[in-house]
């Protein structure tokens, strides 16, 4: 007999609950079944492969994915979550404007199948937001999108799309960086 | 006042005297025995035989678990830092380089390096190298094992010095240490022992106890034979036939856990994950046997068991179990056939000493290709998303629902493990 849990959390800005819910329910699973946001998607079922990666918000600032696959609502229960439907913003019309992220990898054409784009939208949400919170020297940006995409996997296009777009973002995004980029370097 | 000083005078004669005769005792290093062959007249058949034997002895007395090259390209090469408490050693270059390596040394001066810890020109060897243990090797497998080494590439990488605190940098000293806690060397005699491979390979070429072995402050092994120490950060667990019993382990899964790197009890971590790939993993079916035989040592181990809790477990730490444990090993710990170990058999969580506990989820595990096929998915590592008392909860809910131990653990205790205060 698994226990119950009453679940409240911060969806994407709404509040979501009280839930009655399993006590050992994953994540994505609420995502998707209880509460149709399916753009969370499920791979690997073991946080490996980072597809299923939703951003956490620290209340003290800051923020942190984590997989949605083996996280369960015991963990983010009255906790700040983001997932993929959360992060463009809306125009004064209410259509969705894609965040800064989202455009470069469009426009950097990323993704091909796209079922770890959520993830990596999310990572480097993160990484983003890391950074204007601390901006790093020029010299270290490839390294840091290293270290936040690294854990993502990707079966299509290979990484280095994405990495250009995460690396033009942040280049061309004041505030985000320390120190200046060469001229040959600096993206068109 | 001169008084004073006079005494005072007499005590430091003394020491300096006590301390000449012991260094002059440890710089004697014993006997040699002859070689086992005449090495300069080798028949082919012999002399195959005698590589396959030394390629035997070298995985089994694991010589890459300390001389490998952390770099890749060379399980010998040497640079493999290893932390002591007097500071850090680095694995020396053992491949027949004659400028870095070992190519100038006879069958002689290996013997006398391995056994009695000292290098050709009487330089002594730190006993992170461990002769201690392999004293009782045989002078026919010292002499396989040379042959061996010499077949081996020569790999022209310098060796990296030693960075030791005062005064263990002066090497010279270490003769004043094997005076006091070198055995001497004896090679192994079989006879009259009930497993003399059991025997030969856990305490002489498997070194076993130079990490599971208790050391005293002068950080030489104890009497305690196997019964658990603190080394370079974690926990070697005690090996003695009733901790491995009250842990639930079976010699079966004994031979598994070193064949395979993993078994109901747990998955090769830290410094057993390279043992495993550069020693146990290559050894024979009977080898293994042995080793289990020779720990089990008469005992009926009873293999893995429901065990009582430790106590009434938290609703915290249950809390904090399933929203970031339960998604890989289990709403009961029944864990991932290849991916995730059970956590109701594993014994981390039934050491008294919950470093490893806390170290593993903490920092998490990488991915690891075991042996024969196994493998193991990567850990995450949850450090930065538990409050060091949530950690403390969450260790205690794994001691008492599975480790049979309380949850004793204070806040206080993973703080300091985590800052690495660990007072061991």
């Amino acid at each position: 007999m698994v226990g119950r849990i009453n679940f409240t959390a911060s969806i994407n800005g709404q509040q979501v609950g009280p839930l009655d819910l399993p006590e050992d329910l994953m994540m994505v699973e609420l995502l998707q079944e209880y509460l149709n946001l399916t753009g969370t998607r499920l791979s690997c079922g073991q946080g490996v492969c980072s597809a299923c990666a939703i951003i956490v918000d620290d209340p003290d600032g800051g923020s942190r994915t984590v997989p949605a696959c083996i996280t369960g609502v015991a963990w983010l229960n009255g906790k700040t979550v983001r997932t993929i439907e959360g992060i463009a913003g809306r125009d004064d019309q209410g259509n969705p404007v894609l965040s800064p992220v989202q455009q470069a990898f469009l426009e950097h054409f990323s993704f091909q199948c796209s079922y770890c784009t959520p993830g990596f939208v999310n990572a480097a949400t993160v990484l983003v937001e890391r950074l204007e919170r601390a901006p790093i020297p020029v010299e270290d940006v490839e390294d840091a999108i290293l270290k936040a995409l690294d854990p993502h996997i990707c079966r299509c296009t290979g990484y280095v799309r994405y990495y250009q777009a995460v690396r033009d973002v942040i280049l061309s995004t004041p505030g985000l960086t320390i120190g200046t980029v060469a001229a040959a370097e600096r993206p068109a | 006042m001169i008084r004073l000083l006079r005494i005072l005078g007499l005590l430091v004669l003394i020491a300096v005297v006590a301390v000449g005769v012991l260094f002059w005792i440890g710089r004697d290093r014993g006997a040699t025995p002859p070689a086992s062959v005449d090495l300069a007249n080798l028949g082919a058949d012999q002399r195959q035989q005698m590589l396959e034997r030394g390629r035997w002895v070298a995985r089994a007395a694991d010589c890459a678990a300390c001389h490998t090259d952390p770099d890749g390209g060379s399980d010998l090469a040497g640079g493999l830092p290893m932390v002591t408490p007097m500071g850090t050693l680095y694995g020396t270059n053992i491949t027949p380089s004659t400028e870095h390596g070992i190519g100038d040394y006879s069958a002689d001066d290996l013997y006398r390096a391995v056994a009695q810890g000292v290098a050709p020109n009487g330089r002594n060897l730190y006993p992170a190298m461990p002769y201690p243990s392999y004293h009782r090797i045989t002078r026919a497998d010292s002499d396989a094992l040379w042959l061996w080494l010499m077949q081996q590439r020569p790999v022209d990488k310098p060796n990296r010095p030693d960075d030791l605190m005062f005064p263990f940098n002066i090497r010279p000293g270490i003769a004043v240490w094997n005076a006091l806690f070198r055995p001497e060397a004896e090679p192994f005699d079989p006879q009259g022992l009930e497993n003399p491979q059991g025997e030969y390979l856990v305490d002489v070429l498997g070194h076993c106890g130079e990490c599971h072995t208790p050391r005293n402050v002068a950080y030489a092994l104890t009497d305690d034979h196997l019964a658990g120490e603190v080394i370079e950060g974690a926990y070697a667990p005690d090996l003695r036939p009733d901790a491995l019993a009250r842990r639930g382990w079976s010699g079966e899964d004994l031979v598994a856990f070193l064949h395979r790197g993993l078994s109901p009890q747990g998955v090769m971590t830290f410094r057993m994950f390279p043992v495993l790939s550069h020693s146990t993993s290559h050894l024979s079916e009977d080898d293994l046997s042995a080793i289990a035989d020779y720990l089990a040592d008469g005992t009926q181990l009873p293999g893995p068991q429901q065990r009582p809790p430790g106590g009434a477990t938290a609703v915290d730490g249950h809390t904090l179990y399933l929203g970031l444990c339960a998604g890989c090993h289990g709403d009961n710990g029944q864990g991932q056939p290849h991916s995730s170990v059970p956590l109701d058999t594993n014994t981390t969580a039934m050491y008294r000493d919950p470093l490893n506990l806390i170290r593993i989820i903490a920092e998490g595990i990488p991915e690891r290709d075991l042996a024969q096929g196994e493998r193991m998915q990567a850990m995450p590592a949850f450090g930065g998303m538990l409050s060091d008392q949530q950690m403390a909860e969450l260790v205690n809910y794994l001691r008492e629902r599975w480790g049979g131990r309380p949850g004793d653990v204070t806040t206080g205790a993973v703080t300091s493990v985590l800052e690495g205060n660990e007072s061991h």
